[in-house]
């Protein structure tokens, strides 16, 4: 025979200082855990959820990011006239943009530095990108012109980052004409034509090459060809492989602080259950003991028990859950270990980072659930009855 | 009854309850301990400093360097006593993961500079004899297991050996150095610049740039005028460049890390509350189950202000020993969790203001646990304690 539900979430019920400590102390620690890893889920989606697969990155081969990569110009031209894979607007040009790229150094409007990714584009950029990048307030810049838009998410942290305000850039003065907004990393950096850029960063080879494929080119066997091309070679991928890659440090410390906050807290909020469902055993001992006697199994009373627990770890998850959903969308900036440079994102509660805390605080309230459950189960009736 | 001996009685009457509690909050003082730890970490590296040091770099990226010939030009400026050039070299030995950072140095004029830099094996000259040798950290020897003789292959990520971007560059470890204080990072590795900069213009037909220079000024001459003036050498490009003292230097970075020091923050806060709970919980726990013995020592006759003492008493001495356990701990792991933070932050240490805060921050635990308690048990009558059943 079985206990009821209902008994077991009772004796939760009578406890109510209590079960409201523990839940409470349980749902912290759920909602640090759930905190970091939206942390973690706000930078990743950012870079890997709006990388286009149509649009090939070209890199130096051995490089692994743009910084690290670079092109004689001549080569890159080269190659995007060469390739017939690359595809091409009405007018017959290639669908394809040289871009040169530098972190640089800005300094932070609520003080100290940072880096700020720059980027010299090719007028073509903007027909590779369509919606992707938008001009959402001012003009875009004129090709040729020193003139430069920022990304939306500059505005108001770095200082200059504004409409009409003037950038320099090593000796030149740029102007900032628009403001550019995008769901991706784009939105954290400045945007100028790349013949000026380069120019002005005294840097002539571009860092790479972004170009729109002919539908149905494969990833994989194009990029083997291009390893071998006889003269330029080059590493290519997908754009959506290359930011992918490029949140691989950032992402995995995260995690990582994520799994060791959570062993270490979740040790202690495994005790403090522990103890919870202890005092929930010591006041009810005669219970247990008259339940034993008119003839509930052990076992009964062992799963009555570690229902309990598990009730108080959802119920902990819950509060958890409920104490971490306000920081959804809150916007922060925090530096890409890959890139080195500054990004800005928002915090994303995903369903996966609500499974994870759920399923994390059901795991604390079994583990500690389950001692006090033995121990019940393991009661003299006699004895139990004889104590007060 | 004195008030040890009811402290101990107490506490142990649930020993598992009693060990559970301390153990939670000893977690949580070892915890807040490290994060803390973290943050000053952080913020020693800049002060540590010395700043007789100057570094001269790019105004405009950390990823730009200066030409060659910047160095004569400051060399000439009245005052500047030492420059050697110091390129970031970011090569990958075996897999990406191993990061660590490497740099193209003038071997003599960098042990010049970094007197704190101690040569503990193999041996400074035959570093400086050897063109492709190199002077590893303790950190990395620690890390990778090398010693001296070892043949260290890098793969040039950011410069591709002149032979093919999967040729690596070789060198062959002539030194290991450890540095005296901690302002020198301990997972270096450092090569000829010579060596670096013969080797890039084969392949590339042109020398490369120096990262960065850092230079000694000569006893009692003016720091501030020689920033001024080397600053001022290059106003108009072709690179604008920025002197700074070393301290600022490492300032520079830690701000871009950004808000990593508030975050660990707001999570030490919040391990802090979950454990306030947590001690508060079983504090209550233990008042409950002594309403009946607060009945009888007061009808035994113990004032209501020795009774508060005892309850208020017995918190402390819960949270006291978590808290001295917590810190042992993060006393204990210092070293360990420096070498797990090692690619990060080197020199990971445990202050003593990290201690003095968690010692704080244990009475603090102790105190709003034990005063809820001690409170109620202020207003129990004798009468209705002895009867509760």
């Amino acid at each position: 025979m079985w206990i009821p539900l209902s008994y077991a979430l009772r004796g939760l019920w009578q406890r109510k200082m209590t079960t409201l400590l523990a839940v409470f102390g349980l749902g912290t620690v759920v909602a640090i855990i759930a905190g970091v890893l939206a942390l973690q889920q706000g930078f990743e989606t950012l870079y890997a959820e709006h990388g286009r697969k149509d649009l090939f990155v070209f890199l130096r081969p051995g490089a692994n990011s743009e910084g690290e990569s670079t092109f004689p110009p001549d080569r890159a031209k080269t190659l995007i006239k060469s390739l017939p894979e690359i595809a091409q607007d009405e007018a017959g040009q290639p669908l394809a943009s040289m871009e040169c790229f530098l972190a640089v150094r800005r300094y932070k409007v609520d003080g100290g530095e940072t880096n700020v990714p720059i980027r010299g584009v090719q007028p073509m950029t903007f027909a590779l990108r369509g919606d992707d990048v938008r001009i959402v307030e001012g003009e875009p810049f004129e090709p040729g012109t020193d003139q430069v838009v920022v990304g939306r998410s500059l505005l108001g942290r770095i200082r200059n980052c504004n409409l009409g305000a003037t950038i320099w850039i090593n000796t030149t003065p740029f102007q900032v004409v628009g403001v550019l907004d995008s769901e991706g990393p784009f939105s954290s950096e400045i945007w100028g034509d790349f013949d000026r850029m380069s120019d002005a960063l005294n840097r002539e080879n571009p860092n790479r090459i972004v170009a729109q494929m002919v539908p149905g080119t494969d990833e994989q066997a194009f990029a083997k060809a291009l390893e071998k091309h006889p003269e330029v070679p080059a590493k290519v991928l997908s754009e959506r492989t290359y930011l992918s890659s490029q949140t691989a440090a950032l992402s995995a410390t995260l995690k990582f602080l994520a799994g060791l906050l959570g062993t270490i807290m979740g040790v202690a909020a495994i005790f403090t259950a522990t103890n919870t469902m202890l005092s929930a055993l010591a006041a009810r001992t005669r219970e247990v003991g008259t339940l034993l006697s008119i003839g509930f199994r052990p076992i009964a009373v062992f799963l009555s028990f570690l229902i309990e627990a598990l009730f108080l770890g959802l119920l902990g998850g819950l509060v958890g859950c409920l104490l971490v959903l306000p920081i959804h969308g809150i916007r922060t900036g925090t530096m890409n270990f890959d890139t080195f440079t500054e990004v800005a994102f928002a915090f994303r509660i995903t369903p996966e980072v609500l499974t994870t805390a759920i399923v994390f605080s059901l795991f604390l309230g079994l583990l500690g659930g389950a001692w006090p459950a033995w121990r019940a189960s393991r009661l003299l009736p006699t004895e139990a009855l004889r104590r007060r | 009854m004195d008030f040890w001996t009811l402290t101990r009685r107490n506490l142990l009457r649930h020993p598992l309850r009693t060990f559970l509690t301390c153990g939670a909050i000893a977690l949580a003082i070892f915890l807040v301990c490290t994060l803390r730890s973290l943050v000053t970490t952080l913020d020693n590296t800049a002060a540590a400093a010395r700043n007789e040091r100057l570094w001269v770099q790019s105004a405009v990226s950390l990823f730009v360097g200066l030409p060659q010939a910047y160095q004569s030009k400051i060399e000439a400026v009245e005052g500047v006593e030492v420059v050697c050039p110091w390129q970031w070299f970011g090569g990958i030995y075996q897999d990406p993961k191993n990061f660590f950072s490497q740099f193209a140095v003038d071997p003599v004029k960098t042990f010049d500079l970094y007197p704190e830099m101690k040569v503990i094996d193999g041996s400074l000259d035959e570093f400086v004899a050897d063109r492709r040798g190199a002077m590893v950290g303790q950190g990395l020897v620690d890390r990778f297991g090398w010693k001296v003789g070892d043949k260290i292959p890098l793969l040039g990520a950011l410069f591709p050996h002149p032979e093919g971007s999967d040729v690596p560059w070789e060198f062959e470890i002539r030194g290991i150095y450890e540095p005296e204080a901690n302002n020198v990072d301990n997972q270096m590795f450092l090569f000829h610049w010579e060596y670096f900069a013969e080797t890039y213009e084969l392949g590339e037909g042109q020398p490369p740039d120096a990262g960065t220079f850092v230079m000694r000024t000569e006893p009692g001459s003016d720091q501030k005028r020689v920033m001024r003036e080397v600053d001022a050498l290059f106003e108009n490009g072709p690179q604008r460049v920025q002197t700074t003292t070393e301290s600022e230097f490492q300032a520079q970075f830690v701000s871009m890390y950004g808000n990593v020091g508030f975050f660990v923050t707001v999570i030490g806060g919040a391990v802090l509350f979950a454990i306030l709970l947590a001690a508060l919980n079983t504090m209550l726990m233990a008042a409950r189950e002594q309403t009946r013995d607060v009945g009888v020592l007061k009808a035994l006759g113990f004032s209501d202000g020795r009774l508060f003492r005892y309850l208020l008493g017995q918190s402390f001495v819960l949270c006291l020993v978590g808290g001295a356990i917590g810190i042992g701990l993060a006393l204990l792991l210092e070293k360990g969790i420096g070498k797990a933070f090692a690619t990060m932050l080197p020199n990971y240490t445990v202050v003593p203001q990290t201690l003095v805060l968690a010692v704080g921050i244990t009475l603090a635990l102790g105190l709003l646990a034990g005063l809820l308690p001690a409170l109620r048990a202020r207003s129990i009558l004798p009468v209705n304690a002895l009867a509760d059943r």
